[in-house]
């Protein structure tokens, strides 16, 4: 992965070179990479005076944070409690086995990445697939890839 | 430094203002159960809860982990009521149900009755098998080491000890200060002839000049001499030799 390291530079430039800081700079690379890159943390660590150790478990530890480059679009199935009833689980079974990716993770071809998620608050609609900024409500393991394939 | 007077199980005995209920415990020769504390690293404790006690003040009851409970004139500490042990006992069931291969939780959870878990057993991996993610090693390495190469990586069940990115750390002397503090034996580490392997790591072991035993990972020395500036020459004979 080619991460443009200046980018990262000017990201840590715009806070105070404090461990306070580490979240912040830390979700900039995520809302500028899309995730967060190993380059930028050994970066960071570098900058900061924080062992990399630090930086990378808190990485892992927030899920808004994402450590593996991420596909083109993201599918977000509903495992909320109505969605869970209406079988959201064998939607997401559907996707995994379609796409041959695990939940949380991206196909390697980098188009999507699947996450579950709890509760989109569209209940009346479960169960619900989220795709980029977009709803679809009364899903199907059976629809799925027809919507799915809508995005290339 | 204020010496205050405290009872324990009946009995009279004395601590400095401050220290732990289980480090004054131990020091009289009283058995409470314990597995996240260390007394040399200050940040320990608090995470497994099996080294829960009734601390009786004012005329209330709590139930706290002796091992980071500081102790303070009028407090009275009981360590084997029903109780105690009651809670303790399900405590180790939530153990036992996470680390069902850890003979250290096994043997213990057998001592307080505990059979099969009702719990959901975790058939983890790796040195989740045996790890109860109190994160004892982490501290060691950041404040006794001083060098931070191992965090607590995610979180829940999935939560456990690694380096970054699962890789090899630049970080990493190879000390073993880890093992050694594992109360569960969980992290692997493997001295074979000249070469130690620990968190996906190898390291040159350097032999001492008397004996022949290689004793010390050449990493570690280089990390000493670094930081307090001692004669490598120093590290020529192992402990026994010197
Ligand atoms: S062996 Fe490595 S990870 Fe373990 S305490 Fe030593 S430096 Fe830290
Ligand atoms: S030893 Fe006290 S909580 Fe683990």
């Amino acid at each position: 992965m080619d991460v443009d390291i200046k980018k990262v530079n000017e990201i840590i430039s715009r806070y105070d070179q404090s461990e306070e800081s580490l979240l912040a700079i830390l979700q900039d690379f995520q809302r500028e990479f899309h995730y967060v890159p190993e380059e930028g943390m050994k970066r960071l660590s570098d900058v900061l005076y924080v062992p990399e150790s630090k930086i990378y478990a808190m990485g892992t530890f927030y899920k808004t944070l994402s450590l593996e480059p991420r596909g083109k679009h993201t599918v977000k199935v509903c495992m909320g409690t109505a969605c869970h009833l209406k079988g959201a689980g064998q939607i997401l079974e559907a996707i995994e086995r379609e796409l041959g990716v695990k939940r949380n993770h991206t196909t390697v071809d980098k188009r999507y990445t699947i996450e579950s998620v709890n509760c989109v608050g569209a209940c009346a609609m479960a169960p619900v697939v989220v795709v980029n900024e977009n709803y679809y409500g009364h899903m199907r393991p059976s629809k799925i890839m027809d919507v799915l394939n809508k995005y290339k | 430094m204020e010496k205050v007077t405290i009872i324990i199980d009946g009995r009279e005995v004395e601590g400095i203002k401050d220290q732990s209920v289980l480090d004054v415990a131990r020091e009289n020769g009283i058995p409470i159960p314990a597995l996240c504390y260390h007394p040399e690293v200050s940040t320990s404790g608090g995470s497994c809860r099996v080294c829960l006690v009734e601390a009786h003040q004012n005329e209330r009851m709590r139930l706290v982990t002796s091992c980071n409970y500081p102790v303070r004139a009028g407090l009275e500490i009981r360590t084997d009521t029903d109780l105690v042990r009651r809670i303790r006992k399900g405590v180790l069931e939530l153990l036992l149900a996470r680390v069902p291969d850890s003979e250290v939780i096994r043997d213990m959870a057998r001592d307080y009755g505990v059979g099969e878990p009702r719990f959901f057993k975790d058939e983890g991996e790796d040195n989740r098998y045996k790890c109860i993610a109190c994160g004892l090693c982490t501290l060691v390495c950041e404040e006794v080491v001083g060098v931070c190469a191992i965090s607590m990586l995610n979180r829940s069940r999935e939560k456990a000890p690694g380096t970054p990115y699962h890789k090899a750390s630049n970080a990493c002397i190879g000390c073993g200060a880890c093992v050694y503090v594992c109360p569960t034996s969980a992290i692997s580490m493997k001295d074979e002839g000249d070469t130690r392997t620990i968190w996906g790591k190898q390291f040159t072991m350097i032999r001492c000049s008397v004996c022949g035993n290689p004793y010390i990972p050449d990493a570690q020395v280089d990390w000493i001499v670094k930081t307090t500036g001692k004669d490598k020459a120093f590290f020529e004979k192992c402990p026994d030799h010197r």
